[in-house]
């Protein structure tokens, strides 16, 4: 009889199991492992935690006690110096691979013939080469491929990318991006301390490992053909250790792609340690500053003479004001964190693994860049 | 009897290479990371010309190449450690470089072996407030809670007894607490931290467990040479101040600083507003300190320093004089910048 008792205890108990059913689904959240147990797998974990879409089952090192030292800290219940080993024994959906560049290729490739989807520490490979070997397994095996260029997922990025939507910019002319690198940080020291550091095994040495960093923000603006010139060299006082002293430390580029130029700098020494990019429109410029997470129009003198030259330190000292208070608002909400940006490209990352979203980063953004350090490095190495 | 030093370039490496030689040791190895620092070698030479001293380059990373280094050693001092970077940085340099020399050590039959490690290794937290720190007080189980340092030093710590076990050496260990004098840092994170323009006075009442960097280094060369295998020392002086006072006097003879007094009361009650905050955020800050480290750092315990007087060490230079001598760098490191 509707609206009895029993048929209440009915409604209730299929409710109840609609909304158990409707939680298990929601809480079945990816396996991941992470393989390379240096200091970034740390942000990785930080990050898949804090958006809760996945659990880290198991993180894998080739040295035995970089697994441990990793799984310990973050209290992961497994850990294996064999990749294949993990694999097979894990079942897991997604690998983050946080080991140096030169396994990246072999690593992913492992990781997608199991049947995982790979999300790629920068810098994603040493060559474009490796790059298009991890594209053809990801399409052979149809699983999705990530890279972890956080930062045009900052606030500042996410802002510009809305921007160029509206199209409040008009047409790109040129794009002057600037990022500064500390020698004497935590990253910087375990470069300049040990000779054998991967990164001194790379192409473009300490620029091979920024360069994604400077060139993903610019890339989707550029097409494939383009033009570059490049200075490169040591501004510090040698070393003695050659290996050490053979890596340059500053870095200017220009590059030509139809309409549309891009300059850039790397500079180890130049203070404030910058990571900057101006975008200069037909319409309007922007800057954006991702060391503070800012951005806004440039000045623009609006009225004549004198006077008019009153206003526009004003004018952008309301428009910095604004950007403070938002940033007042993100740290409120827990928006704040310094790799925010990963957690917006993970989450995208996983929305397109979940087949809910397009790849955050399009492969073709991924092989330009990936071929734009390969020109930049090879004329880097001429111009010395 | 050849003994090497590693970290021999170091705050405390380089005063242990002078502890060894002006306690008659003849035949000394010096390890560097680098190329050795000129002024070292020649100011070890001039003060000590009938000892022979050598210098090697190496970096403890490097698995399977440091046989050269500890080639007919008899004993080795490890005073190599990272004091800094990441936490998986911290732990390399610290307990896998142990691994790789170690390995090197029992490979080539060294008979002897002196770990530098630290006040950090001890599980402090359940001890009651005024209690005893000494050799007995029971290890941190991994150190984990106690941060990255606490957990690289005490995994190498246990490192090293695996491989006395394996190799059978002879195992000597120091636990010095806070190493100072001049070279070193101003501040341990006991006495307090500097932030937006203020020294947060954190330690306070309570003693603050110093080591003179001359003291710590004789302790470590008569433990070097007298103790009885398989010992541990605490390396503390005489005389602790409390941090209170070591803050005063620094005020005194160095610099004004703009002191915030934080209670015991208050930072434990902050430590777990911070603890629950970086997990509300999702480590939007973090949690730097916590409930634990609090209570295992700050809390007001006394020191003893009887293990090593029994192996004939004698505190050098009295705390009143070396404090001077640290303030006085600092004061004159001040007016030189």
């Amino acid at each position: 009889m509707p609206g009895s008792a029993g048929d209440t205890i009915v409604r209730a108990i299929g409710g109840l199991c609609f909304r158990d059913f409707q939680q298990i689904l929601e809480n079945q959240t990816l396996r991941i492992g992470i393989v390379g147990c240096g200091k970034i797998a740390d942000g990785h974990v930080e990050q898949i935690r804090a958006i809760g879409r996945g659990e880290v089952v198991a993180v894998c090192d080739r040295e035995a006690l970089m697994a441990e030292q990793l799984a310990a800290r973050m209290r992961i219940p497994a850990r294996y110096t064999e990749l294949s080993r993990m694999l097979a024994e894990q079942k897991l959906d997604v690998v983050h691979i946080a080991t140096p560049p030169a396994a990246h290729a072999s690593i992913a490739c492992e990781a997608l013939a199991a049947g995982c989807h790979v999300f790629v520490e920068k810098p994603f490979a040493p060559t474009t080469l490796e790059a298009l070997a991890i594209f053809d397994c990801a399409r052979e095996n149809g699983r999705r491929v990530g890279v972890n260029y956080l930062y045009n997922f900052e606030s500042p990025g996410l802002e510009l990318e809305k921007l160029l939507a509206e199209g409040s910019l008009g047409e790109i002319v040129h794009l002057d991006t600037s990022y500064g690198y500390n020698l004497g940080g935590d990253y910087g020291l375990a470069v300049m301390a040990d000779p054998r550091h991967w990164v001194h095994g790379l192409p473009g040495k300490l620029f091979h490992n920024v360069l994604d960093h400077v060139l993903a923000k610019v890339v989707t603006h550029l097409g494939d053909e383009s033009s570059v010139q490049v200075e490169s060299f040591r501004r510090r006082a040698a070393s003695g250790n050659d290996i050490v002293d053979a890596m340059p430390d500053e870095l200017r580029f220009l590059i030509r792609s139809g309409k549309v130029t891009v300059s850039g700098m790397v500079s180890a020494h130049a203070r404030p340690v910058t990571h900057a990019l101006k975008v200069f429109g037909t319409k309007d410029s922007v800057e954006l500053d991702y060391a503070t997470r800012t951005l806004v129009r440039s000045a623009q003198q609006t009225q004549p003479s004198a006077i008019g030259r009153l206003f526009p330190a004003w004018t952008q000292a309301r428009r910095y004001a604004g950007n403070g208070w938002r940033n007042l608002g993100r740290f409120r909400r827990h928006e704040f964190h310094y790799f925010e940006g990963m957690r917006v490209l993970l989450n995208r990352y996983y929305d397109a693994i979940e087949g809910r979203g397009p790849d955050p980063v399009p492969a073709a953004d991924i092989l330009r860049t990936s071929r734009l350090i390969e020109s930049i490095v090879a004329a880097s190495k001429v111009a010395r | 009897m050849k003994v090497l030093v590693t970290g021999a370039g170091g705050f405390l490496g380089r005063r242990i290479c002078a502890s060894l030689l002006a306690a008659g040791v003849d035949d000394l190895r010096l390890h560097f990371r680098g190329e050795a620092p000129d002024a070292l070698m020649s100011e070890l030479r001039e003060r000590f010309p009938q000892a022979r001293i050598e210098a090697v380059a190496a970096n403890l990373l490097n698995r399977g190449n440091l046989g050269e280094m500890v080639a007919n050693v008899d004993c080795m001092i490890h005073a190599a450690a990272a004091m800094r970077g990441s936490a998986a940085d911290m732990f390399a340099n610290t307990v896998i470089g142990t691994r790789n020399l170690l390995e090197a050590a029992g490979a080539a039959q060294v008979r002897r072996i002196v770990l530098i490690s630290s006040f950090s290794v001890y599980c402090t937290e359940p001890l009651a407030r005024g209690g005893m720190l000494d050799e007995s007080v029971a290890l941190e189980a991994d150190g984990v809670d106690k941060g990255p340092y606490a957990h690289a030093k005490t995994r190498q710590e246990q490192l090293f007894m695996e491989y006395r076990d394996q190799f059978g050496f002879e195992s000597v260990v120091l636990r010095p607490g806070v190493i100072y004098g001049p070279g070193g840092g101003a501040f341990s994170s006991r006495v307090g931290i500097q932030a937006m323009g203020f020294f947060f006075s954190l330690g306070r009442g309570a003693r603050l467990p110093l080591t003179y960097v001359e003291n710590c280094a004789d302790a470590v060369a008569s433990a070097a040479l007298h103790a009885e295998p398989g010992s541990a020392f605490n390396v503390v002086d005489d005389d602790l101040p409390t941090c209170r006072r070591y803050l005063r006097e620094y005020q005194r003879n160095v610099a004004r600083l703009r002191v915030l007094p934080v209670p015991y009361w208050a930072f434990v009650l902050g430590a777990r507003f911070l603890k629950r905050y970086h997990r509300r955020s999702k480590g939007q800050l973090p949690a730097v300190f916590t409930p634990y480290v609090v209570r295992s750092m700050y809390r007001p315990l006394n020191y003893s320093n009887a293990a090593l007087k029994a192996i004939g060490w004698k505190q050098g230079v009295a705390t009143e004089e070396a404090m001077q001598r640290t303030f006085r760098y600092f004061r004159e490191l001040r007016a030189s910048q």
